[in-house]
């Protein structure tokens, strides 16, 4: 007993130090990479970012040549029926949607699971809020309607440091549902020339310079475009739902669709007319927004399910970007909202600081992947901009193609390096990246009787945001790329990406209704 | 009479510093590997929760052994030689 009372001699308070010193020092290492950076505080007014986030000039794949210019704004949803015409002949486009609706019906009426009525509804559902939003009208207009106008009290502008600017606009859109928000300076090269009528994705004839592109074209572009009009293309797109009272008077008159320009004009206000849209010539600042998708929905992707995922994120997206612009007007400045029409989203995400441009061909964000849907409000509103983030993506990517195995039409590249090669007139040409092939994942949305997705779903950055591990894994990446390859083994053995029983999805506790 | 500072002073003196880090390390990666077999499990993950189940299950393992043969190492094999 007496030798307990005997003092603590130097030799285990050295133990006892050395101990506390290496935990804390690791804990100190977890919390430096996981912790927040100075730097890295593009996704939101007050959010920092972890450090392994890393500042950077310009973004990654950022590597342009003099093919890039302002794209042409007819993408796959445009393009498929006749691009399918000119591949496979008159009459290619109608058999396959026949052949899909049989099919369809088939499904629900065996209840193939994710194909139920309750699972289809769920998709048509969410699409709600996206389907009364066309460019330029109603929940994305672009002025602010008459009874809007503000009034004498309130009609003085909002002014502060671009700073301020930056994080008040920020803080309303994370109010408003946003989950990353950056700010990019306006580039027109982004924005398309021209917004495709609703009903161009039931039409048989391609815009001009896509028959000239097109180099698989196995017939004459112009044959078959007598015949009548066939089904819709996918069901949640660009089906009966989305023709508005202008398609429908221009079938009554049989006259073609017509595609409006959009160009930018020395103008106080933008303008809407029967002819073009007209941006600003002063809006140079535009707010990029990422909305996080319900990875459960997700998960189990490709069904009906999996297409929920999407629905909700854009009318997610209708509803973050409409609001935004209103508080905008509010504060004395234009503002153009926009959900993936009228300019590129993927730019404006990556100069903004959003994430990173990956063998999708899509932005993949630190922190929910590539699960999330894009849009941008257009402003005048002096705010500081954003800058790119580099965290160790594309040096993943050029290893990882686990995206491009999973797609089940072999429409992603495997290719190593990205490249300036295109795959077809839906890539917007003139910049390095991986193109995709559109034209073979828009077949199989259509074998597959739903949009797809499982590139998102099978990416080892879309995982849950409960596990701490994760947070450390994405650090090493980014911190250390030798370790890559064995995060990716990892990924796999552990089952991450794998499709989800659909049916599943019904019993769950809660459904959380998307991350935002 | 021993009070709580005794007893970690005594335990503190039967093992060399290195044991201590070790012991340190093992705790830690212990709670994190139930942290993501928990975590995994609300993530619909099972796969993985399974995986980083057993790893904790085997780690913890290792640990109480190495905890109840402590000091083995130490002790002479015959004891008396030392005699």
């Amino acid at each position: 007993m007496k030798e307990l009372r005997k003092p603590i001699g130097r030799r285990s308070l050295l133990k006892a130090g050395g101990f506390v010193a290496a935990n804390g020092a690791l804990g100190a290492i977890w919390a430096l990479v996981t912790g927040t950076g100075a730097g890295a505080s593009t996704s939101g007014n007050l959010r920092k970012r972890p450090r392994w986030i890393k500042v950077v000039r310009q973004p990654t794949l950022g590597e342009t040549n003099a093919d890039f210019k302002r794209f042409s704004g007819f993408d796959m949803f445009a393009l498929y029926r006749p691009l399918k015409t000119q591949r496979e002949g008159a009459g290619s486009f109608e058999a396959e949607q026949a052949s899909k609706a049989k099919r369809l019906i088939a499904w629900t009426n065996e209840k193939k699971p994710g194909f139920s009525l309750p699972d289809q509804q769920l998709s048509e559902g969410a699409w709600t809020v996206m389907r009364s939003a066309r460019p330029g009208v109603g929940l994305l207009s672009w002025t602010r309607p008459p009874e809007d106008e503000p009034k004498e009290q309130i009609s003085q502008r909002y002014t502060a440091s671009p700073e301020e600017m930056a994080n008040t606009v920020k803080a309303a859109a994370r109010l408003y549902g946003a989950r990353l928000v950056g700010i990019a300076p306006m580039n027109e090269a982004y924005v398309n020339l021209q917004v495709p009528h609703r009903d161009r994705p039931h039409k048989e004839q391609p815009p001009k310079d896509v028959q000239q592109k097109d180099p698989h074209s196995a017939v004459h572009p112009h044959e078959g475009e007598d015949r009548k009009s066939g089904d819709s293309l996918a069901h949640h797109h660009s089906d009966k739902d989305q023709k508005g009272e202008q398609g429908k008077e221009q079938q009554k008159t049989n006259q073609p669709p017509q595609d409006k320009d959009i160009v930018f004009a020395d103008v106080d206000v933008p303008e809407v007319t029967d002819a073009k849209f007209v941006i600003p010539r002063k809006m140079k600042w535009v707010v990029a927004i990422a909305i996080p998708m319900d990875i459960e929905l997700l998960a189990r992707t490709p069904t009906p399910l999996g297409d929920a995922a999407s629905a909700l994120g854009y009318s997610h997206s209708a509803f973050v970007v409409s609001s935004l612009a209103v508080f905008i007007r509010g504060l004395g400045y234009e503002a153009i909202p926009c959900v993936n029409d009228t300019a590129q989203s993927i730019p404006f995400a990556l100069d903004a600081g959003l994430g990173e441009l990956s063998r999708l061909n899509k932005l993949v964000t630190p922190e929910f992947g590539p699960a999330v849907r894009l849009c941008k409000v257009f402003t005048d509103m002096p705010m500081a901009y954003d800058k790119s983030i580099d965290f160790g993506l594309v040096e993943f990517c050029k290893g990882c193609k686990k995206c491009a195995e999973a797609c089940p039409s072999r429409a992603l590249s495997f290719d190593d390096e990205p490249s300036f090669k295109t795959k077809g007139p839906w890539n917007n040409p003139g910049h390095k990246t991986w193109y995709e092939d559109s034209y073979k994942c828009f077949q199989y949305w259509q074998k597959s009787g739903s949009a797809c997705g499982v590139c998102l779903a099978s990416c080892p950055y879309t995982k849950g945001d409960q596990a701490w591990i994760h947070e450390g894994v994405k650090a090493t990446i980014s911190m250390a790329p030798p370790t890559d390859g064995v995060f990716r083994i990892m990924d796999n053995a552990l089952g991450y990406g794998k499709q989800h029983a659909p049916e599943q999805w019904w019993t769950k506790d809660s459904p959380s209704g998307g991350r935002g | 009479m021993t009070n709580s500072a005794d007893v970690i002073t005594i335990t503190m003196r039967k093992h060399a510093w290195w044991f201590w880090v070790l012991a340190g390390l093992w705790l830690q990666l212990e709670v994190l590997l139930v942290q993501t077999a928990l975590a995994s499990v609300r993530e619909s993950e099972y796969r993985a929760a399974v995986i980083s189940g057993i790893a904790a299950a085997v780690l913890a393992s290792v640990g109480v052994f190495g905890w109840l043969r402590r000091g083995d190492s130490r002790k002479p094999d015959r004891p008396n030689e030392s005699i």
